[in-house]
């Protein structure tokens, strides 16, 4: 099924690489192909942008901070495997 | 001034080795073919080496710590997680060649801690994805509206709170949801995705569109419990 119109690229094959479009995992001929398709469909530039918008929102809620107090331990960590390095260096 | 290279460390070597034997088993093409130290890495004390790990792998301590808490799904397994991928990575970091991806190296460390040892020993049944690379492909046959309506589930979704994208990537499979994370949230390519998760690139694109399609799915859900109204606008504009 597509949209109706009749354009050099099917829908349903702009469809099928929705998400290798939006991730610029492309090469630019193909995603010109694409563009220049998405510029005259709007349903499929509908279905684009959604599946943009679902990435972002993804990317938008996901950030946590670490908490202090896992700074400091892995901070201490670090420097006991550097003593236990520098003691081995010594016995060397 | 001793080279780190020249020393045995009998204390610290074993875990050094310990840890250098994890990241070898799992090929690193990309930072860890050198096993000669390189020349910067020869005359470099340990005081250095730390002082240049903590310059350069600390920055990505939210990032992996954001990481740790979609894997394990607590706060104190995420932190002892990511705990134990910086202690892993400063005993192999005179092994990293500077100048290549550090935060692929780190991340790459990471997925391979929870998956030897916090998925195991949350003993947890793994979710089964049943993920065939046909099986999607398959289903991508799906097409568009005419009508255009999907673009009112874009703007139901777009008001979507935080938690409720949090719960959702929760709910989907493991692998699909850190497939999801490391495109979305930190943008690797699809080939530094597979390198991390060990994967060829095949599987990470039938992860990356099953759990987007069923994300999707579940993000329409929440909007639809929350009782966000989806606007008509779309459909007369295109009438």
């Amino acid at each position: 099924m597509s949209c109706g119109k009749h354009h050099d690229v099917d829908c349903s094959e702009i469809l099928d690489r929705v998400y290798v479009f939006i991730d610029n995992e492309l090469d630019g001929a193909s995603c010109e192909q694409i563009q220049s398709h998405l510029d005259e469909c709007g349903p499929c530039l509908r279905e684009v942008d959604l599946e943009r918008m679902v990435k972002a929102l993804v990317a938008r809620s996901c950030t946590e901070q670490a908490p202090v107090e896992l700074r400091q331990r892995v901070m201490f960590s670090i420097r006991q495997v550097q003593i236990e390095i520098g003691e081995g260096r010594e016995l060397h | 001034m001793l080279s780190v290279a020249d020393v045995p460390a009998p204390i610290g070597r074993s875990r050094v080795d310990g840890a250098l034997a994890e990241i070898e088993r799992h090929e690193w093409p990309l930072v860890l073919p050198v096993m000669t130290p390189s020349p910067e890495t020869d005359v470099e004390t340990v005081e250095e080496r730390t002082a240049r790990f903590e310059r350069d792998a600390m920055i990505y301590i939210d990032q992996l710590y954001s990481a740790a808490m979609r894997m394990t799904r607590n706060p104190h397994d995420a932190e002892d997680l990511v705990q134990e991928t910086y202690a892993k990575a400063f005993a192999a970091f005179h092994q990293f060649k500077e100048g290549t991806n550090l935060k692929a190296w780190l991340y790459r460390i990471l997925t391979n801690a929870f998956i030897n040892g916090y998925r195991k020993k949350q003993r947890q049944p793994i979710q089964d994805s049943h993920e065939t690379i046909e099986d999607w492909q398959l289903a991508r046959a799906e097409t568009h509206t005419p009508t255009g309506l999907k673009s009112a589930e874009a703007e139901a979704l777009e008001h979507l709170p935080d938690s409720a994208v949090k719960d959702a990537l929760q709910e989907i499979p493991e692998d699909f949801r850190l497939a999801v994370y490391l495109a979305d949230v930190e943008g690797f390519a699809y080939k530094e995705i597979a390198e991390i998760m060990g994967t060829p690139v095949g599987t990470v694109m039938s992860r990356l569109h099953r759990g987007r399609s069923q994300l999707r799915g579940l993000l329409a859900d929440y909007a639809r419990e929350r009782g966000i109204s989806v606007p008509e606008r779309e459909a007369e504009v295109r009438s």
